[in-house]
C-alpha cells in the first residue's frame, strides 16, 4: 500500500512558484528521501501534505485518506520536525513532553527520555538556553518519541553537529526496519545517499527524478580522464555521444562517461592511450545537474 | 477541546492576566476610593458647566442631568479610559495568539503537527481566554470593593448592582476579545493584528465620546460597543441592560464564530 500518495498536486502562491503537477507514492517501511535545492518546494509539499496548506488542485493522500479534510487523523501517526524548528521559549525538554503527550493521549517521558539519552540532550534545560543544535534535538525527540508510522523530517541534520548526525542516522534506519516510513527533507545528497533507498528530486516545483539510488547510480556518469601519446593521431579525433568532455587539450580529454565503461574501452581499442583514468560512479554530478536551473545544464 | 494545548495556552497566559490582574485591581481600588470623594467636594455649578457636562457624559454614556450622587462618580471607575485600556490590553493580547501569534513567532507549525483540529486548538484557546478573563475581572471587582470600604457605608456601591455592571463589562471585554479574533485569524502578523485591532478601537471610542459634541455622529454611535455600556444606569437606576447585554454578546459571537471558520479554512504556516 502506499503510505504517501500525491497526484498531480499543484499548490501556487499567486505570483509565486510552488509546486506544479507533482504525482509521486512512497510505500510503507520506506526510507524516502526528498532533494532538492533551497527554495525548490520541498516545504511547500511536506506543509500541504500535512494539512497547512490546501492544494490549489491535485490531491495528496496520507494512509489513504485525504491531507487537508483528515488532517488530524492523519497526524496521529505522523512524527513531523520542520524545517524552520521554533518553539516556544519557556518550554524544557521534560515540559514539552508532558504537553505533547497529553495532546496525543500517551506517556512520552519513557521513550523520551531514551531518545535524549541517545541524542544527549538536558532534558532540563529551557529552549531560550539552548543552541541552536539542542533545540533541533528536542524538536527530533518530540517528532520521535510517539513512535509515529510515519515521520517527516525537513532538513533533521541542520545544527546537528557530525556525531549527532550519525546516531540520527543510525535511528532511522531501526525505525525504519521496524516497518516505519522515514520522509526525509535534504538539500544534501550526502546525508540521503547514506541513508535513503529511494529519492526524488524537484527543482522549480516540479519533480525532475523519482528512483531508487542504485537506479540513479547506474545514471550517473564516471570522472573520466584520457591521457593521448600520439597528440597528432587524436586532434581530429571526434569524442563519441557518451562522452561529455569539459577539456579537450591535444594530449588530455577529460570528461564524463554516461553509460558502461565497456563502451569506451570499445571505442579506446587501437587509439594511442598513454594512460586512462576511470573515476567512480559520481552521483554529486549527477545531481548537481538536476539542481541546475539553466535550461542546457539539465539532465 | 484538548486538554495539552488547554495546558500550554494556559502556560502563556497566566502572566499577563496576573500582572493586568494586579494592576486593574490597583486602580479600581483608587478610582473607587477616589471618585466619590472627589465628586462630593465639587463644586455643584461646575458640573453644570457645559464641557465638564459633555465629557462627563461622554464617559458615562448617558445624560447626567439626575444622577449627580455617588453612584454616578463611582460608575466612572468603570468608564474610566485606564481600566478599560487594561482590560481592552488584556483581550487584544489573549486573542491574537492564535493564529497570528503564533505564526508570528514561527510555532505554529509545531502546533499544527500534532494530532488537533484546528477548530480544536481555537475552542481550547477560547476556553484559557475566558478563564483569564473572568480572573481578570474578580480582579477588577475585588478593587472596585476594597476601595469602596473606605466610603462612608451610605455612599458604597450595592454589590448587586456592581455585579451587573461587571457582567455589562464582561460583555464589552468579549465584543473587543471577538474583534481581535478576527483580525488575528485574517493576518500573519501579531504586531499587525494588535495595531489594526487598536485603532479600530480608537475609532469606536473617539466616536462614542465625540457623538456628545458633534450632532451627525449621533447617527452613528449605534456602531460603537461603548454605547451598550452605561454603568451609571446599572448603578443609578438598578436597570438590567439587557439589550446592552445582548447586542455586545451577539456582536462578539458573531465575531469570534467568524474567526473560527476563517482559521479552519485558511493556509497556516510559519512564513
Amino acid at each position: 500500500m502506499s503510505l504517501i500518495q500525491f497526484d498531480q498536486l499543484t499548490r501556487s502562491y499567486g505570483r509565486r512558484r510552488g509546486i506544479e503537477q507533482l504525482s509521486l507514492s512512497v510505500e510503507e517501511g520506506a526510507l524516502f528521501g526528498f532533494l532538492g535545492p533551497n527554495g525548490a518546494g520541498k516545504t511547500t509539499v511536506i506543509r500541504v501534505m500535512l494539512g497547512f496548506l490546501r492544494p490549489s488542485s491535485g490531491s495528496a493522500r496520507l494512509f489513504g485518506r485525504d491531507s487537508w479534510r483528515d488532517t488530524k487523523a492523519i497526524k496521529q501517526e505522523v512524527g513531523y520536525l520542520p524545517g524552520d524548528l521554533r518553539l516556544p521559549p519557556w518550554f524544557t525538554g521534560n515540559s514539552a513532553l508532558s504537553i505533547f503527550g497529553q495532546v496525543r493521549g500517551k506517556d512520552l517521558f519513557r521513550p523520551g527520555r531514551e531518545l535524549a539519552e541517545k541524542f544527549a540532550l538536558d532534558l532540563t534545560v529551557r529552549v531560550r538556553a539552548m543552541s541552536r543544535g539542542m533545540r533541533q534535538k528536542l524538536g527530533l525527540i518530540l517528532a520521535l518519541a510517539h513512535s509515529p508510522r510515519l515521520l517527516v523530517l525537513d532538513e533533521p541534520t541542520s545544527s546537528l553537529d557530525p556525531l549527532i548526525q550519525q546516531v540520527l542516522l543510525a535511528h532511522l534506519r531501526d525505525v525504519s526496519a521496524a516497518g516505519h516510513t522515514v520522509f526525509f527533507s535534504s538539500h544534501s545528497l550526502s546525508e540521503v545517499e547514506q541513508l535513503c533507498s529511494r529519492v526524488a528530486i524537484v527543482r522549480e516545483g516540479k519533480l525532475v527524478a523519482d528512483e531508487t539510488l542504485a537506479a540513479l547510480r547506474a545514471r550517473a556518469g564516471h570522472e573520466v580522464t584520457i591521457l593521448w601519446s600520439d597528440a597528432s593521431q587524436t586532434a581530429n579525433l571526434e569524442p563519441p555521444a557518451f562522452l561529455r568532455l569539459a577539456r579537450r587539450d591535444p594530449g588530455v580529454w577529460q570528461g564524463v562517461l554516461e553509460g558502461p565503461v565497456n563502451r569506451l574501452l570499445e571505442f579506446l581499442a587501437g587509439k594511442p592511450v598513454q594512460d586512462l583514468y576511470i573515476g567512480r560512479p559520481d552521483l554529486e554530478s549527477l545531481f548537481r545537474r538536476f539542481y541546475q536551473t539553466t535550461p542546457e545544464a539539465r539532465v | 477541546m484538548n486538554r495539552g494545548l488547554v495546558v500550554r495556552a494556559l502556560r502563556e497566559s497566566w502572566p499577563a492576566t496576573l500582572v493586568l490582574g494586579l494592576v486593574l485591581a490597583f486602580v479600581e481600588a483608587a478610582l473607587a476610593f477616589i471618585l466619590p470623594r472627589f465628586g462630593s467636594q465639587l463644586p455643584a455649578q461646575w458640573l453644570q458647566m457645559g464641557m465638564i457636562r459633555g465629557v462627563l457624559q461622554a464617559m458615562l454614556g448617558t445624560r447626567i442631568a439626575d444622577q449627580l450622587g455617588p453612584e454616578m462618580f463611582h460608575s466612572i471607575a468603570w468608564v474610566d479610559p485606564l481600566p478599560l485600556a487594561l482590560t481592552w490590553a488584556h483581550a487584544m493580547i489573549s486573542c491574537t495568539r492564535v493564529p497570528a501569534g503564533e505564526v508570528d513567532r514561527g510555532t505554529v507549525d509545531v502546533i499544527l503537527g500534532l494530532p488537533v483540529s484546528r477548530w480544536e486548538l481555537f475552542l481550547s484557546e477560547t476556553l484559557v481566554w475566558l478563564g483569564c478573563a473572568v480572573v481578570l475581572l474578580f480582579a477588577a471587582l475585588a478593587g472596585n470593593l476594597l476601595g469602596s470600604l473606605g466610603l462612608p457605608a451610605q455612599d458604597r456601591p450595592h454589590v448587586g448592582k456592581v455585579l451587573i455592571v461587571l457582567l455589562n463589562v464582561f460583555c464589552l471585554y468579549c465584543t473587543i476579545g471577538g474583534l481581535s479574533w478576527l483580525v488575528s485569524s485574517l493576518s500573519e502578523r501579531r504586531g499587525r493584528a494588535l495595531t489594526i485591532v487598536f485603532l479600530i478601537i480608537l475609532a469606536l471610542f473617539l466616536l462614542n465620546y465625540l457623538a456628545q459634541f458633534w450632532q451627525p455622529l449621533e447617527r452613528l454611535v449605534f456602531l460603537s460597543p461603548l454605547h451598550y455600556h452605561r454603568p451609571v444606569e446599572i448603578l443609578v437606576g438598578g436597570v438590567w441592560p439587557w439589550h446592552d447585554l445582548l447586542v455586545l454578546l451577539s456582536a462578539a459571537i458573531f465575531m469570534w464564530l467568524a474567526a473560527g471558520v476563517i482559521f479552519s479554512r485558511r493556509d497556516l504556516a510559519t512564513t
